[in-house]
């Protein structure tokens, strides 16, 4: 079938706007980061950057406590992301193969993880904490963090490992293949996308956490980037020259990660296996 | 080495008992083939024996192995599926290498096994490539390749080639026999085309809702069937079924009967065993290619031509087409009737079967 130009116009526009709602704001962010002061805060807004300097990432690695809130929230969010993939993998494949009583009403049942607040957890969880001495501790980051990531991973995983034809895994049965050999070897490459997919999930979850990361950590030297970040900007007076800077590069590693499992997001891996 | 032996095994899935205890044996070296509708329990009758499911009761020997409680790998068989279940992320040669390498053979034999099957299979080309690179036809191969490279005693396949079209389902069928022949393992074969069972089978065991109908040469079940189950299941186009009734005994001993659907009576069929108390009322079983020339049969019969399907070496001729109660002959080639043409054709009594009200042969 074919579509009328003027539909092919009105979608294209339709895009168009999009991709500028999601584009405006960064391009903002990280054009804004390299102007000088007076351009940043000038009347009329700027779209192509009338100057250029990198001062306010000088001063923000140089002068500020963010290159140790950076080494954190990356020490913090990786530890999650593994932890997360380590349990969600045997999990989500044990949800799918395994079959026991409730089975599936557990499986619903840990999403309801999500039906609670994170503020309605935080104080009973700090007591908690407090008790086996966990406060200010990045460990405690991680627990929350895996924590919260985890439901959804399961659920994911699981709905991933259920799009594999039965018979690859009796195949591998037949081949011979010990449980953990034949989730290893066969299942897991099977399953990458989703992998990929809870991977950014936990990862992104992990570097954007804020509430969990302002009470647990007391301590300057443990903070992660959002959490301290917060406090180098709004101490005295807001320097839009280093909010811009550190926001620009607190985007770096989830753009890294982006780019380094998106080769992982490939569309119909199991082809060629059935049919 | 590789025979099989069946005894009471049995399986239920939930409240349905979808094989009811069941004896069969294998012997080394043979082909059968599992045939019967979809939904006969031939599949999960491979299966048990794949062990890839549990009987629910029953023992199961391989190769003289008690085998019941063993793991699938632990059986000394191989498994071709119906879709072939390649490992998509590996190529072609580490899909044939996989079983071995879980068996913890040396790579250098690994590679030898691997390059003898590819060359069996005359895949060798096609070692480098990813399952999605292949046809259908090719990933069928490196599938039986997987299978071959282990050497197995007993070869399973589970529909194989039902994925395929018609002319590369000729040609694998073609294969697969020379396959057996060359290395004489035992194969056991699912399907629901009996062409291919009548084809490939040393023996077929015939299934209809997990109770083995008949087992035997398939020679046997076309010219000798049990009952009207199998009858009906073996040839093609099926054999006609038509009410008759017994009106008495020739001096003979065959049955005297009339067939007022075609008009016949007093046609003497031979019984399959001499038995004393027969039924009036019973089924008349005619294939379509025992509609002979008018003056070869016993008796005549007209049928009038309704619609006429031409397949170039044979052709049909259907009455009351689409209907319970038609009746396909076979017509010569040469003499193509019309639709419309009322044709004659001779019927020997030796060539039909009876079965009472049952489905038994009579």
């Amino acid at each position: 079938m074919k579509r009328p130009l003027r539909w092919n116009i009105a979608l294209g526009a339709v895009l168009l706007l999009l991709a500028a709602m999601v584009a405006l704001p960064f391009w903002f962010v990280l054009t804004g980061s390299i102007k000088e002061p007076a351009e940043i805060i000038s009347r009329t807004p700027t779209m192509v950057p009338q100057s250029f300097t990198l001062e306010h990432y000088a001063k923000l690695l140089a002068a500020s406590d963010y290159p140790i809130y950076m080494m954190n929230s990356l020490l913090v969010a990786t530890v999650s992301t593994v932890m997360t993939l380590l349990l969600a993998i045997p999990a989500g494949y044990a949800f799918f193969r395994m079959s026991f009583r409730g089975r599936e009403t557990l499986y619903r049942a840990i999403l309801l993880a999500y039906a609670f607040p994170s503020i309605v957890i935080l104080i009973p969880l700090f007591g908690i904490f407090a008790k086996v001495g966990l406060v200010d501790s990045r460990i405690a980051l991680v627990l929350v963090n895996v924590a919260f990531a985890l439901p959804f991973a399961i659920w994911l995983l699981r709905s991933f490992f259920a799009g594999i034809p039965a018979e690859i895994e009796e195949a591998a049965r037949l081949d011979g293949g010990a449980p953990f050999t034949v989730l290893r070897r066969i299942m897991i490459p099977l399953v990458a996308p989703g992998i990929a997919a809870v991977a950014v999930f936990a990862f992104v979850t992990a570097w954007t956490e804020y509430v969990f990361a302002s009470v647990m950590i007391l301590s300057d030297a443990k903070r992660t980037v959002p959490v301290g970040f917060s406090g180098i900007i709004g101490q005295y007076q807001i320097d839009w020259g280093l909010l811009l800077a550190g926001a620009s590069l607190s985007i770096l590693p989830v753009v890294i990660l982006f780019a380094f499992v998106g080769r992982w997001f490939v569309a119909g891996l199991t082809e060629g296996a059935v049919k | 080495m590789g025979e099989v032996t069946l005894r009471g095994v049995r399986k239920v899935f939930g409240d349905t008992e979808v094989i009811p205890p069941l004896d069969l044996s294998i012997e080394a070296g043979e082909f059968v083939v599992f045939v019967g509708p979809s939904g006969c329990g031939k599949s999960t009758l491979l299966r048990i024996i794949a062990g890839l499911e549990d009987p629910t009761e029953g023992t199961i020997e391989i190769a003289g192995r008690d085998v019941t409680t063993a793991e699938p790998a632990d059986r000394r068989l191989a498994m071709v599926f119906q879709t072939y279940a390649l490992y998509p992320h590996m190529n072609v040669a580490e899909n044939m290498a996989f079983g071995l390498e879980m068996a913890k053979v040396p790579k250098a034999e690994r590679t030898t096994a691997v390059d003898r099957a590819a060359g069996i299979l005359q895949i060798t080309e096609l070692l480098d490539r990813k399952p999605r690179e292949l046809s259908g036809g090719q990933r069928q191969r490196v599938a039986i390749g997987r299978a071959i490279v282990r050497d197995p005693a007993l070869f399973l396949f589970d529909e194989p080639l039902s994925n395929l079209d018609a002319e590369l389902r000729v040609q694998m069928r073609l294969e697969i026999a020379r396959l057996h022949s060359g290395l004489s393992a035992t194969m056991i074969y699912v399907t629901h085309d009996q062409t291919e069972a009548m084809t490939m089978a040393d023996r077929i065991v015939v299934l209809r809702k997990g109770v083995i109908e008949q087992v035997g040469r398939p020679a046997d079940l076309y010219g000798d069937p049990d009952n009207i189950f199998v009858a009906g299941f073996i040839g093609s186009p099926r054999m006609n079924f038509l009410p008759a009734t017994i009106k008495g005994r020739a001096p003979t001993g065959a049955a005297l009967i009339d067939v007022p659907r075609l008009g016949l009576t007093g046609l003497e069929v031979p019984l399959r065993r001499d038995r004393v108390d027969l039924p009036s009322e019973v089924t008349l079983g005619l294939r379509p290619e025992d509609f002979t020339e008018p003056d070869l049969g016993d008796q005549q019969v007209s049928l009038t031509a309704e619609v006429v399907e031409n397949l170039g070496g044979t052709a049909y001729l259907y009455t009351n087409a689409g209907r319970d109660d038609a009746v396909v002959a076979e017509v010569p080639r040469r003499s193509l009737p019309s639709t419309g043409d009322s044709v004659a054709f001779g019927i020997r009594g030796g060539d039909c079967f009876l079965f009472d009200t049952d489905g038994a042969r009579i």
